[in-house]
């Protein structure tokens, strides 16, 4: 055997570095460390999170009476606008691809993603997409009103006749979100694709990997659909061609095939990693491997496929021709398939184990079971027929959301509590956390049942009015929405209050089996002492084999029982 | 015995499932308005069908689910891991298939009841000269009495011809035949209803919840759309696909008559002249913009321009 | 840090597949990421080109008055000049590739800027037609996409050219090729792709009339 030196870390870590893991100026310096831009997209974005939050509970307020009368309808539809923009492009995309940042280079064995400066411009980018989406509200005529769709012919009207307007700020922030996205793609693919650690085949990559990279893949082949749509739409804007503007003959349902090809698969984008998320945490607090792994794996890149054929499923009711929506009501329901294997998966990863109601767990429990109801509510709306009726209501945004609050921001929870102890060295108050969980759960249910029947009952979405018949199901609507509002608050404490004095773990506290939990929390700099070795596949509990050759591996290798006397 | 316990469990809690999905099917058509039109039979009895299915697979996981959360717990020492199962493969493969078989059979029976439904719709839009699926649109049912129904009205009288125009923000109903225009749909009961939806603007969705149908609306296409109402009564029709500021008010009445009302009604409005109608849009705009007035502090946050509503159409009924 | 030292601790159960595996690891270097990661890049930037012909198909096919009123068609014998320009120049840059991988270094600059040349005699080209046409971008549907189609493929060409005075400039830095060329591959990766864009273009707006 020759001697073969693993890349020599020696002369990069030799460079003047914006401060030690310990320093927390690093986090608001142009840092090429994955670990630091992780963490800054998630705080940003949490902000951001907050801000559409914010927006949302002022269209709750506006829809617990029937009448238009606590914003003009103007401010209504911008708000709903603003909410929806900010909610997907500065909360729930930035902060997967923070969770993926952080994780993905340590759990392939990496030392850091294969294009560290690219990855800072592409965070960088989320900032400057806040402030013009948020500065839209300065101009003349405010913010976007046409919704997050952006469908011409509305969002081409342009009441103040500026070339500087709120639609126009809006095209600009998602192309920028847009580019700042590719370049996360092109930057994770390869990184997923080439610097696995040594070993690490594919059946050996855990599970959260393969969602990252069936959600980035969906980003390089979808959004630029989206940016041509978006280009065309800017150009109807400003310099008057005809593309999308009827009155000059355009089609403006062709803008709604360039929208929907990437934004129907954006939702894959959005709850792949979501999925990634359950299959990690499950095995750690349930003591047992991912029940049929490859399957669960191999499904992502399944729905990475399907989700591109699937989009027409939103333009129904939409001037779309009977056979084109019988094509598309099957492909969208063949989605349910490697949905419902992940969820089986799950179910059978947790019976018989040894499952433990930690904050992660019961997030990621609360999830699959919000992502359950919310699939089941999809194969709904998959069906012509139902969706004939049911489209554009409150049946759809009931739907969605229990899709995007119910199972991916669960699944962002749950992460965020599962790696804390990794990213701070410190462990969260369990308490606080249960609290949150209760309130976030209740919080759903709450806000988002009542959609559905008031959907079915014929409330269209997106109005500021309603009438009298459906004041009840809002005014509960209402109220949870207000509630979830209030369930930020214990999660902002925790958060806080654990990262500056919570109580100091190892550097592996959930005993959990993967590369992550190898190295020191928080990590060094370049993750590893030296690049592991992954000689088995992941999820291996109950089995007491190393997972990787050249670094000792406590509480994995040895028995668990020296553990318990160790502990109490 | 262990076995024949778990055999025992799992049967009470697939009758129980049962019952309850079924229950649930049942319990689903009181979540809709009235079922006026024909169409809204059809779409109920899928939906109950989903419904029941939907309950059955939901309470099918969640059974297990929870059950795993309540009695696979660790004890508060109990540091030991799980059993290490990694799989099955026949359960696997049954997971697959079955959910497959499932949704393909949806698919099927949606496909039958839109078949049934013969709503038309944009078939013009796209020149894809694709096979018309429309042509098999009387198959064979396997609940005959709503598409009896669309039937029987097809035989006994030729389709009723509106032509529905919408507007920022305005629905006005132009009644080709008499040549009458009016802000109230009024229909006759028991007669197959061609609409020919026009916009003058921007996407609106011509939508009737009592009837379970909905159609965009299109500038620069007219596109046709048919159904048959069956109860009579006055219902609402919604814009369902935003269309900006009063986008909320963009409502109008929807009078389901029998035929000799419905004909007296178009007699009568015959006879009057046409006069402006009431516009919600166009009063909250005025008021709006009335600087002196004291309306101005109706709301408590004051909005941003907008593009200014169409004047109030010209009809000859107005409610 | 070497695999040797990870084998005496015995845990290696299959210590030659691990081995190759590192030796596999250690090829992946940055280069090699630089160029998947613009391969990829690419593949994504196409998808724009993609979604612009699938709009341009659409809109010819379903609008009912394609041309505006006094233009029958497009004049086809210039531009195809003009396409035998761009298409010839692919090979052209991979000439001066070759010259580069030879260490010839005056052959490549000689070769890069004929390549230069001809993708500034294909936007002069382009130009000059722009300004002949009896039609303009607000032109109904058929000037929009032309203009568009044109206009989105011309911006490509000039960041070509400017990728490829790039590398012009870089090659008079002593030393620049020591550790690979990784520049002047992804400079004409995207000339090439430029190229194949424009056939396509070329086929769907000048031969489909």
């Amino acid at each position: 055997m020759t001697n073969i030196s693993i890349e020599a870390p020696e002369t990069v870590r030799g460079q003047p570095y914006p401060g030690a893991p310990d320093n927390w100026r690093r986090f608001f310096t142009f840092s090429t460390d994955h670990k630091v831009i992780g963490i800054q997209y998630i705080v940003t974005s949490f902000f951001f999170f907050l801000i559409g939050g914010t927006f949302s509970m002022i269209m709750r307020g506006e829809l617990i009476t029937p009448d238009a009368d606590l914003v003009d309808r103007t401010v209504y539809n911008a708000l709903f606008t603003m909410h929806g923009s900010v909610m997907l492009f500065l909360w729930t995309f930035p902060v997967l691809v923070g969770l993926g940042n952080y994780l993905v280079p340590l759990m392939i064995g990496a030392r850091d993603m294969a294009f560290p400066r690219l990855n800072a411009v592409s965070f960088w980018m989320i900032p400057v997409v806040g402030v013009l989406m948020l500065s839209s509200f300065l101009v003349p005529g405010g913010p976007s009103q046409s919704g997050w769709w952006a469908y011409p012919p509305v969002s081409l009207q342009n009441p103040t006749g500026n070339l500087i307007n709120g639609q126009v700020l809006w095209i600009l922030a998602v192309a920028v979100s847009g580019v700042s996205s590719i370049m996360g793609g092109v930057n994770f693919v390869t990184t997923i694709f080439r610097m696995r650690a040594p070993g690490m085949t594919w059946f050996r990559t855990p599970a959260f990997v393969w969602s990252v990279l069936a959600a980035q893949l969906i980003q390089l082949y979808g959004l630029p659909a989206l940016t041509g749509g978006a280009v065309m739409l800017l150009l109807d804007i400003t310099i008057g061609t005809s593309f999308f503007a009827p009155e000059r003959g355009g089609n403006p349902v062709l803008y709604q095939h360039f929208f929907w090809f990437y934004s129907h698969p954006a939702v894959y984008v959005m709850v792949l990693p979501a999925f990634g998320i359950f299959s990690e945490v499950l095995p750690v607090h349930a003591r047992k491997p991912l029940f049929g792994y490859r399957v669960i794996a191999a499904s992502s890149i399944l729905i990475t496929v399907v989700s591109g054929s699937v989009w027409v499923h939103h333009m129904f009711a939409s001037a779309t021709p009977s056979w084109m929506r019988i094509l598309f009501m099957v492909t969208s329901m063949l989605v349910a398939i490697p949905s419902g294997i992940k969820v089986f998966g799950w179910v059978a990863t947790i019976w018989g184990g040894k499952i433990r109601f930690t904050t992660p767990m019961l997030f990621a429990l609360g999830g699959i079971s919000n992502w359950l109801f919310a699939g089941i509510t999809g194969i709904f709306l998959a069906s012509v027929p139902i969706d004939i009726h049911v489209n554009n209501t409150y049946f759809v945004v009931g739907h969605f959301h229990y899709v995007l609050y119910g199972a991916i921001v669960m699944g962002i929870y749950a992460a965020i509590y599962h790696w804390f102890p990794k990213m701070t060295g410190r462990m969260y108050y369990e308490g606080l956390g249960k609290l949150h969980f209760a309130l976030t759960y209740l919080g759903t249910a709450l806000t988002f049942l009542p959609m559905h029947p008031a959907g079915l009952m014929g409330l269209p979405r997106r109005v500021a009015s309603y009438d009298l018949e459906f004041a009840y199901w809002n005014v509960i609507a209402s109220i949870g929405g207000f509630l979830l509002g209030l369930s930020t608050l214990p999660f902002i404490l925790n958060m806080v209050s654990s990262w500056i004095r919570g109580e100091k773990v190892g550097n592996n506290p959930w005993r959990a089996y993967g590369l992550e939990w190898l190295t020191s929390s928080p990590p060094t700099v370049e993750n590893f002492e030296e690049l592991p070795i992954v000689v088995s596949g992941p999820y291996g509990y109950g089995r007491s084999r190393p997972l990787v050759g050249n670094i000792p591996n406590p509480g994995l290798t040895e028995f668990p029982e020296s553990l318990t006397q160790q502990k109490s | 015995m262990m076995k024949l316990r778990a055999i025992l469990i799992m049967t009470v809690y697939g009758i129980l499932v049962t019952l309850a999905s079924l229950w649930m099917a049942k319990q689903s058509y009181s979540w809709f308005p009235p079922e006026a039109s024909a169409e809204a039979k059809l779409l109920d009895d899928l939906f109950s069908l989903f419904t029941g299915l939907g309950t059955f697979i939901y309470l099918g996981v969640i059974g297990p689910f929870l059950y795993s959360l309540i009695f696979h717990r660790a004890s508060k020492y109990d540091m030991s891991d799980g059993p290490p199962i990694e799989g099955n493969i026949w359960l696997e493969i049954v997971w697959t298939a079955t959910p497959l078989i499932l949704v393909l059979t949806l698919a099927f029976v949606s496909y039958r009841t839109y078949e049934k439904m013969a709503v038309r719709g944009p078939m013009e839009l796209v020149h894809l000269h694709m096979p018309q699926m429309m042509q098999s649109a009387y198959a064979e049912p396997f609940d005959s009495k709503p598409q009896q129904e669309i039937q029987n009205a097809l035989i006994t009288a030729p389709i009723e011809q509106v032509d529905v125009i919408a507007k920022q923000w305005a629905w006005v109903f132009h009644y080709p035949k008499q040549d009458i225009t009016s802000t109230e749909l009024h229909l006759p009961v028991n007669r197959r209803v061609r609409f020919t939806l026009h916009s003058e603007d921007v996407l609106h969705g011509f939508y009737i919840p009592a009837f379970r149908l909905k159609q965009d609306v299109v500038p620069n296409h007219e596109i046709n759309f048919e159904l048959t109402p069956v109860k009579t009564g006055t219902y609402r029709l919604r814009d369902s696909m935003f269309s900006g500021t009063y986008f909320a008010a963009n409502q109008a009445d929807v009078v389901v008559q029998p035929l000799d009302e419905y004909q007296q009604w178009l007699a009568d409005a015959a006879s009057q002249s046409p006069t402006p109608a009431f516009n919600r849009a166009v009063f909250e705009y005025s008021k709006a913009n009335d600087r002196e007035g004291a309306t101005k502090d109706k709301v408590a946050v004051r909005g941003w321009d907008t593009i200014p509503p169409a004047s109030p159409p010209v009809v000859n009924y107005a409610p | 840090m070497t695999a040797e030292r990870a084998n005496p601790s015995g845990e290696l159960r299959n210590a030659q597949e691990v081995e190759v595996n590192v030796r596999h690891h250690q090829e992946h270097d940055a280069a090699g990421n630089s160029k998947f990661g613009f391969i990829a890049f690419l593949l994504s930037e196409s998808v724009i080109f993609l979604s612009f012909f699938a709009g341009y198909i659409v809109y010819k096919t379903t609008t009912p008055d394609w041309y505006p009123s006094g233009v029958t068609g497009l004049e086809t014998r210039e531009p195809f000049i003009n396409t035998l320009v761009l298409v010839s120049s692919s090979f052209v840059i991979y000439v001066a590739e070759r010259y580069l991988h030879d260490k010839k270094l005056w052959g490549f600059r000689l070769f890069l800027l004929v390549t230069m040349a001809m993708g500034s005699y294909f936007l002069f080209g382009q130009a000059m037609e722009w300004r002949s046409l009896p039609f303009g971008y607000q032109s109904g549907l058929f000037g929009g996409t032309f203009f568009l189609l044109t206009g989105f493929h011309g911006l490509h060409v000039l960041t070509g050219i400017l990728l490829q005075t790039l590398m012009l400039g870089r090659s008079f830095m002593p030393g620049n090729y020591d550790n690979g060329f990784f520049g002047v591959e992804a400079t004409s990766l995207f000339w090439h792709f430029v190229d194949v864009i424009w056939i396509v273009l070329y086929t769907l707006i000048y031969v489909w009339q």
